[in-house]
């Protein structure tokens, strides 16, 4: 939950590689949830697999977003020379 | 085994990228169009094939991967995802015709094409999905895929900027979205519909399944573009290239409104989400259409109306009725026969005047009069007038909203259409009226442009005129979530 609430703050940020860095955080509570929830589902010793399969799942799935958010912002700061968010604003209405 | 082929599919982009690297060393970039052309016509053959192995006579196949269905990931195949994924990939077929001839001037074609076909497959898989595991890969797949294609153009500041406000939306819908997962996993301990359907369903309401209703309504409709979290569409459509604006606001935000239909009426009773869809539905129709009313550009203006044809479509999960669904299906098939056709026919129009504001493009209809009879065609259906296919849609749509005693929707809902009537008509005015200025240069558009928007609009007028044949179909389609709704879960579980 405090992963949850950093990285939803994180989001709101005007820096881009911020706001990236909150939206795999706000992942990564999620997954640390999976976890939590096949633990409780624990049976003779052994932890729930489904809950931490899912989690190798979307860690990978992070990785492939966090490699196309980071080109994205590469290219961004080639056209506009900032990581600033709020300079984005050539689409409007 | 009848579901090989289907498995073997979800390897085609793999197969295409390594064609297309090979046609480009071998500088043979006519083998790499024909595989892309290719590919798309394996997935109608696909699909095509699956359905006629036993959902067309309302049967439900299931495909497990990896173990039984509890633990394992599985596919499950019935009409209702067939149909989204047969709309798919006739959509995704059709723009990767157009595209020979519109992206024909660019480079990095094979990275095109591939990342078309790797959306197309992500969309069959959500379709058909039969799990949440399943769904959170394939949905992943159509977004990354979406959000690499909406930059594509990447020496423009516009596509990028579109591009990231896309993904950062998009990606925290999916994490909201798998938080939703979470709770339900913690709460039914499995991911598998049917499972959650049997455990869940007849549950007492807690305030935990209130959470997960939120997450999951957040998670969707960020990519069904659902109005309090609509901001990046406008954005992202205009400004990725012309076939992918077809297929993005054609059919990728009807995916997410799919995953949306099926994870609702398994895990809620109807009864449940009325009254907050309806309220969406309401809100998604009126700012989208006037919000619609004061743009110039013609792309960002059909994006606009995107967002109120996806409030048309809430009307008909709202009822929750089987009635309103058809609609919901009708509406979906036919908004991505019309939409598509607007934005490629827009796109020619683009192609050859090399701007799409509508202020400059008086009088270039005359120059181009068969893209303009393919516009005027698609306009008149996505302003549901009477003779073409959105008509019979609309139609269905708010007689199910009358029906279903909410009366104020089916209200709402024609006083939008006619709204919108008002920017469909300046397009088509501004087109046909006065004679270009001395600079605008401009012809009709390459054959295979003109050839499959033309098509396109045959199909919107053949709809109109003789709808029996779809509606049967997606009257079938509905089936699985209402009477069909214990076959659904008795097969994974029998």
């Amino acid at each position: 939950m405090a992963l949850l609430s950093i990285g939803l703050y994180c989001v709101s940020k005007p820096n881009m590689i911020r706001i990236l860095l909150g939206v795999e955080m706000v992942l990564n509570s999620a997954n640390l949830a999976f976890i939590y929830f096949s633990s409780m589902r624990a049976s003779a010793g052994y932890v729930d697999p489904l809950g931490q399969s899912i989690v190798f799942l979307s860690i990978v799935t992070g990785g492939c977003v966090m490699a196309l958010g980071l080109a994205l912002i590469v290219n961004a700061y080639k056209h506009y020379k900032t990581t600033d968010a709020r300079e984005l604003r050539r689409l409007r209405w | 085994m009848v579901t090989t082929p289907l498995l073997l599919y979800f390897f085609s982009p793999v197969l295409l990228g390594l064609v297309g690297v090979l046609a480009e060393k071998a500088k043979a970039p006519r083998l790499r169009d024909g595989a892309a052309v290719a590919v798309g016509l394996w997935g109608v053959q696909t699909i095509w094939a699956l359905a006629k192995t036993g959902p067309l006579q309302g049967e439900t196949l299931v495909i497990s991967l990896l173990g039984k269905p509890p633990l394992g990931a599985c596919l499950e195949v019935d009409l209702m995802g067939l149909y989204f994924a047969g709309t798919a990939v006739v959509l995704c077929l059709l723009a990767t015709l157009y595209s020979l001839a519109y992206m024909g001037h660019e480079d990095r074609l094979t990275e095109f094409y591939t990342l078309v076909s790797c959306l197309t497959v992500g969309m069959v898989g959500v379709s058909l999905a039969g799990d949440f595991y399943t769904l959170f890969i394939f949905w992943e797949l159509m977004g990354l895929s979406s959000y690499s294609l909406v930059g594509f153009r990447k020496s423009l500041a516009g596509p990028i900027e579109a591009s990231f406000k896309y993904m950062v939306m998009g990606s925290v819908g999916s994490v909201v979205l798998f938080f939703g997962m979470a709770f339900l996993y913690g709460m039914a301990g499995t991911l598998n519909f049917a499972h959650l359907s049997t455990v869940l369903r007849d549950a007492p309401l807690n305030p935990w399944m209130m959470v997960v209703f939120a997450t999951l309504l957040v998670g969707m409709g960020v990519k069904a573009a659902i109005v309090p979290m609509h901001t990046w569409l406008p954005d992202a459509h205009p400004e990725a290239p012309s076939p992918i604006s077809a297929i993005l606001s054609g059919i990728v935000i009807e995916t997410g409104l799919y995953a949306l239909i099926r994870v609702l009426y398994l895990v809620y009773e109807p009864a449940f989400f009325k009254a907050p869809i309806a309220l969406l539905a309401a809100a998604t129709m009126t700012l989208g259409n006037i919000l619609a009313l004061r743009q110039d550009d013609v792309k960002r203006m059909l994006a606009y109306s995107s967002i109120a044809q996806v409030g048309y479509m809430l009307i008909g999960v709202s009822t929750g009725l089987a009635y309103g669904l058809l609609g919901t299906l009708l509406h979906v098939f036919n908004h991505s026969f019309m939409k598509g056709a607007a934005f490629l026919a827009v796109g020619s129009i683009d192609h050859q005047a090399g701007t799409r504001d509508l202020k400059k493009l008086r009088g270039v209809g005359r120059r181009m009069p068969l893209t303009t009879l393919a516009i005027i065609v698609s306009f008149l259906g996505l302003a549901g007038v009477p003779g073409t296919s959105g008509f019979i849609s609309k139609f269905t749509l708010f007689s199910s909203a009358i029906g279903a005693g909410m009366g104020y929707l089916a209200l709402l809902g024609v006083l939008n259409s006619s709204l919108s009537v008002a920017y469909y008509a300046r397009v088509i005015m501004t087109l046909l009226s006065g004679e270009p200025g001395k600079d605008v240069q401009v012809g009709e558009a390459s054959p295979i442009m003109v050839l499959v928007t033309l098509a396109m609009a045959l199909v919107i007028i053949w709809l109109g005129l003789f709808p029996g044949g779809l509606t049967a179909l997606a009257n079938e389609a509905t089936k699985p979530l209402f009477e069909g709704l214990t076959q659904y879960i008795g097969a994974v579980l029998g």
